[in-house]
């Protein structure tokens, strides 16, 4: 009797010491996390799921939100030119540009990897615009070197004799131009791809080329197989980016996206929705259009990988 | 960022100075001279007289003048001294706030034990991942809510609240390099968290710190879709927005101007690229840093 009511008494403090190590363990770990889970509630978690909500409403910023269904939804896919002018130019953009950025990345950086004397102020060089392109500044410059009166056309003059028209204010040109810009921009996956290039060991190039092989069997069965990883990561990363293109299609179509939608950026079309006519319902679920294309396309190139990617710890 | 080692060095005897690397230098060099054609034409301009920038392809201006350098820093009514005090002041507290609050994050993803860890670490990878598009309209609203349109809070705040997730996973990975018995050694000295976190992980850290400083800079530097949501007033602008509003203000022929503001709002950054190159390479290539 006196046995079990010690027992009886001590279970529940033991319980209640347990779990006052537990608050103590806890509390230094919650302090040093508070300031990220405060903005983690406040600007991410609680606007993401506001933004759903909203995505179903009819929004204007005066007046409370009118919740219509899904109605924005189905304007956005069976009644808004717009709209597919938007997606048609982004993707375009997308697959454009990406490839093209990696494979001038991957070209220069083979060329570079082999030990070559000045490495890093080439390496510098070639990184400068990926720094600097993203900015305002640059922006101008495009539009300046593709008008009308602008550098490339004073070159086509100055070379060939030819008077070339306006690339930027020319539907059919504009958005390669753009294109252009992001291809200029190859030097931070290059960055990437060179640091991934040097974990290769050279011995594997040595003992190729005793057996035989040629310069192109080497970059087929041993560069890109090894290197795939580093493909892998460049190509997540850089289409992510090209789907949230903004400032220089902002910047060079003076914020309409023109001429005749030509570079009417997915991301352009949300903000004039948003922030020009204030449908901010109609804004809200073009976002979540949008991270769920750029999750599509993640989860994609994930199942990929299984095709193409070698990881080195795989037992194949 | 401790396995891959990015500093360009190889083993001398691996560089070829043989004369058959010489082909392979000329065209690198021609690459590199087509890259950089734009920003230094854009350089060389700003300098040349107005009516000079349409008819000259060449980097070398024929007489130079700083009048588009005067006619531009007045361009907007305000001057841009202005802007850049302004870029300078969200700039500047951007960097401190994603130091401070990411720091304390990692530190606490990459040494604390807690409940909830493993699950609120792949929150903030998650987070990683999410386009801003999804949170921007009720930000804007909370943020008008508290009466924060045209001030520097929106552009603030939020970094004081590690909403930069990239900055927390690139020092989570660093701190998870610096080796554990140093840890141990404090807490038998009697050390808590805090000065573990203060005394040892942070003076360790220097290279992933100067790396997300550098990065935070640069990019609120650049940054241009949250002060045109936010700013409206000019005397608020910073200056990728005064460069905007420079644009449309401006008539077709008055590039000098705008080119002479526009090298300027780059120095900055090109200045932090020429000082701390190293570390923003090892950053890119450690982490494939790019936004």
């Amino acid at each position: 009797m006196a046995h079990s009511a010690s027992l009886a008494v001590s279970a529940p403090g033991r319980v209640a010491r347990r779990r006052w190590d537990g608050v103590r363990n806890a509390l230094p770990g919650y302090l040093f996390l508070a300031p990220w889970l405060a903005g983690f509630v406040l600007f991410t978690l609680g606007p993401t799921l506001v933004s759903l909500y909203l995505s179903f409403t009819d929004f204007d910023l005066l007046r409370a939100p009118q919740w219509v269904g899904a109605a924005n939804y189905q304007r956005m896919f069976s009644s808004d030119p717009k709209f597919w002018a938007s997606v048609s130019v982004t993707l375009t953009y997308v697959v454009l540009s990406v490839p093209l950025k990696l494979a001038f990345a991957l070209a220069v950086a083979m060329v570079l990897d082999r030990g070559i004397r000045g490495l890093s102020i080439y390496r510098a060089i070639f990184y400068l615009p990926s720094l600097l392109g993203g900015s305002v500044a640059v922006a101008i410059l495009w539009k300046q070197v593709f008008g009308y009166e602008g550098l490339v056309n004073e070159f086509l003059w100055f070379a060939f004799g030819i008077n070339g028209p306006s690339w930027i204010s020319n539907p059919a040109t504009s958005l390669y131009t753009l294109v252009l810009l992001s291809v200029w921009q190859f030097g931070s996956p290059m960055i990437i791809f060179l640091a991934g290039l040097r974990q290769i060991p050279r011995d594997l190039y040595e003992a190729a080329s005793i057996d035989g092989a040629t310069r192109r069997q080497q970059l087929t069965r041993i560069t890109l197989p090894l290197l795939a990883p580093v493909i892998f990561f460049n190509l997540v990363l850089q289409t992510i980016e090209a789907f949230k293109a903004f400032t220089p299609a902002f910047i060079i179509s003076g914020g309409t996206g023109g001429p005749v939608d030509s570079t009417l950026f997915y991301t352009l079309y949300l903000y004039q929705q948003g922030f020009a006519y204030f449908r901010m319902g109609y804004a809200s679920a073009l976002a979540w259009v949008l991270l769920l294309t750029i999750a599509a396309f993640t989860a994609l190139t994930f199942f990929s990988q299984r095709f193409w990617v070698y990881y080195e710890d795989d037992q194949r | 960022m401790k396995t891959i080692s990015a500093d360009g060095r190889l083993a001398p005897e691996a560089i070829d100075r043989s004369w058959r690397a010489l082909p392979k230098h000329i065209a690198l060099a021609l690459a590199s001279l087509a890259m950089l054609y734009p920003l230094l034409w854009m350089l060389s301009s700003s300098f040349k007289p107005e009516d000079e920038i349409f008819s000259d392809l060449s980097l070398w201006p024929k007489a130079v003048t700083l009048a588009s350098y005067v006619e531009g820093w007045y361009g907007l009514g305000i001057n841009f001294g202005r802007f850049f005090l302004n870029s300078l002041i969200v700039s500047g507290l951007a960097v401190v706030g994603n130091l401070a609050a990411c720091s304390l994050a990692a530190f606490a993803f990459a040494r604390l034990e807690f409940p909830l860890r493993k699950f609120w670490f792949a929150a903030m990878l998650g987070t990683l991942m999410l386009p801003y598009h999804v949170t921007l309209i009720p930000q804007y609203v909370l943020f008008q809510k508290l009466g924060w349109l045209n001030t520097f809070w929106p552009l603030v705040v939020p970094k004081f609240m590690a909403v930069d997730a990239f900055f927390i996973f690139l020092m989570v990975q660093f701190f998870r390099g610096i080796p554990r018995e140093l840890d141990e050694a404090a807490v038998i000295d009697g050390c808590g968290p805090w000065r573990i976190y203060w005394s040892i992980m942070l003076p360790l850290s220097k290279p992933v710190l100067a790396a997300a400083a550098i990065f935070s800079f640069i990019w609120t530097w650049d940054d241009f879709f949250g002060p045109l949501l936010y700013l409206t007033d000019v005397a608020n602008y910073t200056v990728p927005l005064a460069l905007r509003g420079f644009v449309d203000a401006t008539s077709r022929s008055a590039w000098g101007p705008l080119f002479a503001m526009s090298v300027l709002s780059l120095v900055p950054v090109f200045a932090a690229f020429l000082m701390f190159q190293r570390h923003i390479i090892e950053g890119i290539a450690a982490s494939g840093l790019k936004r």
